[in-house]
């Protein structure tokens, strides 16, 4: 039986083929049908609000932080919500969607862009590891996969984890506290609705020292219809009334004077200015 | 039997392969990474080329030169000027080209996002899908942008991204030193980004603002590196974090160190307190 060359017709043909598919995808590196259509304006569905506290697994000692934060915003206060004073909600906050979201997907990384205090993401889908030394930010630092979990050739999940964010964060306005050690981890399977491709799910786990054990909830999206949408921008120094001096708040009035936020607050010290010029 | 030639087979896995990628990014210039701007060190001027405040040579009409001379006053006084950055507040169009901070570009066939985190966590979004200016926008200090890729040298790749940004809010100032722009806020940009045809690590961009505080067009050339880093770091830069300006009425007061109201200027009286009730509450400690 004679041999097959190697450099016949039929290997030849598989090179040519094989050069062919290669040029191809070296001049069109990002073979976008792979990745579920997320383009578009998405807003969240319902309101702002994470759950339902009752629902929260919190220990003993945050259940009794957040019962002292409701007295306080009873009282006027903000409790543990820091984001009056414009910092970031951080994650996994930020996936309440304040403000319309963008998701722009590119092989290496997927943006999340809400323009709401500051709460934009980038995640890793490079195949990076965890690195040793992350400073750690609000939005955390996250690193993605994509899954095609129905094995029809495109990816319909991305998973994310989420690890390295600071604090201090809520879960939301109600002041619903994570643990100030910020050791928080977050994972999430975000994907389209099988049934409605203008509806977006993340599912998002919670580890936090702050919870009895893991706490899983489902944020849901919905598509704007039209193709070229309004973002409007949202920055949070303009207008915003909370004055904080020292580790006391106040508002300023409409007339632009210092006001009390609580009854019997009392005005700042102005013990650095030369009263007697006043 | 019909014989089917390699060269035909190959060229229908290609049209094949095109059909399926939508996105033809080979045919962009390739502005992955991050990039940091190339200016003298200290607080950058709006032109890099030249030294800040009124060696800028800003071509400023009469009327906003005086505004930019009180400004500079305002400042030697220990005021804060024009720059509204200590509120807080985002530089806007054009400075925000300034990239105080890191800044990634990413290219879509219909959108190229310019993310910079400064003060703002700016998204800046240039549509390139051929839209037309929409009949309302509302201002914005990223402004609308509109964007034209366009192919100077017949490459077959886009060269240069043709911006214009209008609809921009103030108040807004070219750089630190508080050269103003028009309180009108009737500003255009123009802007031409492309990479250095010697140096494809070197990104310029050639701004060129229209705005009635001026007397004529002016044009600057901002440059910007690559990191080599393939995984560079992004910082996150939360303005509101550490910010010891607080601003009251009109006046701008810093917070100290110990957490006490302070003045921002010699001589400067303090907030009224008249919605204060003095006589059951002493003044608040600071921790």
């Amino acid at each position: 039986m004679r041999e097959r060359s190697s450099t016949g017709p039929v290997a030849l043909a598989t090179a040519a083929l094989a050069a062919a598919l290669t040029m191809a995808a070296d001049a069109r590196a990002f073979d976008e049908t792979k990745y579920p259509a997320l383009k578009g304006q998405w807003d969240r569905v319902g309101a702002p609000r994470w759950a339902d506290p009752r629902t929260a697994p919190l220990t003993d000692e945050y259940r009794a932080i957040f019962e002292a934060n409701l007295k306080d915003q009873a009282a006027g206060g903000q409790g543990t919500d820091p984001t009056y004073t414009c910092l970031s909600p951080g994650m996994p906050r930020i996936m309440n969607v304040y403000d319309p979201m963008e998701i722009v997907v590119t092989p290496d990384t997927t943006h999340i862009l809400i323009q709401h205090i500051h709460d934009s993401r980038r995640i890793f889908t490079d195949g990076r590891d965890w690195t040793e030394e992350i400073t750690p930010t609000f939005s955390g630092y996250s690193i993605g996969q994509w899954s095609d979990e129905d094995g029809d050739g495109r990816y319909d999940v991305l998973i994310i984890e989420t690890r390295h964010i600071k604090g201090p964060r809520s879960f939301d306005s109600t002041g619903l506290p994570l643990h100030e050690d910020n050791e928080t981890v977050v994972k999430e399977r975000v994907y389209l609705d099988k049934a409605d491709p203008n509806l977006l799910h993340d599912d998002i786990t919670v580890i936090d020292h702050a919870l009895t054990r893991p706490w899983t909830v489902n944020k849901t999206y919905r598509r704007a219809k039209t193709p070229r949408p309004v973002w409007s921008e949202a920055v949070c120094a303009e207008g915003n009334l909370h004055v904080v001096i020292g580790s006391e708040n106040y508002f300023l009035s409409a007339d632009g004077h210092l006001m009390p936020t609580r009854k019997n607050q009392p005005p700042p010290d102005l013990r650095y200015f030369n009263q007697a010029r006043k | 039997m019909r014989r089917i030639s390699i060269g035909s087979l190959a060229a229908a896995v290609i049209m094949a392969a095109a059909g399926a990628h939508a996105f033809d990014d080979a045919k962009y210039p390739d502005l992955k990474g991050q990039w940091t701007r190339i200016s003298p060190p200290g607080q950058p001027a709006f032109d890099p080329s030249k030294p800040r405040g009124r060696g800028q040579q800003a071509p400023l009409t009469p009327e906003y030169q005086a505004v930019f001379e009180a400004n500079l006053a305002d400042l030697a006084a220990g005021g804060e000027g024009l720059w509204p950055g200590y509120t807080c507040r985002p530089p806007g169009m054009p400075p925000l080209m300034t990239a105080y901070e890191p800044m990634e570009i990413i290219v879509t066939p219909d959108t190229t996002y310019i993310r910079i985190d400064h003060i703002h966590d700016t998204h800046r979004r240039i549509f390139t899908d051929g839209r037309n200016w929409p009949v309302e926008v509302e201002p914005a200090y990223a402004g609308y942008s509109i964007g034209r890729w366009a192919e100077p040298d017949q490459t077959g790749r886009y060269g240069v991204l043709e911006i214009e940004t209008r609809h921009i809010k103030g108040p807004r100032a070219f750089d630190a030193s508080g050269i103003p722009l028009h309180r009108d806020n009737n500003t255009v940009v123009k802007e031409r980004l492309y990479l250095d045809t010697a140096d494809p690590n070197i990104l310029h961009d050639e701004i060129t603002v229209i705005d009635n505080a001026l007397t004529r067009p002016w044009t600057v050339t901002k440059n910007y590196r690559r990191s080599p880093d393939p995984r560079p770091v992004w910082p996150e830069y939360i303005c509101a974090e550490n910010n010891a300006h607080v601003h009251i009425g009109q006046e701008s007061y810093f917070v100290s160190a110990d957490g006490y109201l302070m003045p921002a200027k010699k001589g400067q009286a303090p907030p009224d307190l008249r919605y204060f009730n003095r006589r059951e509450g002493g003044a608040a400690q600071s921790k």
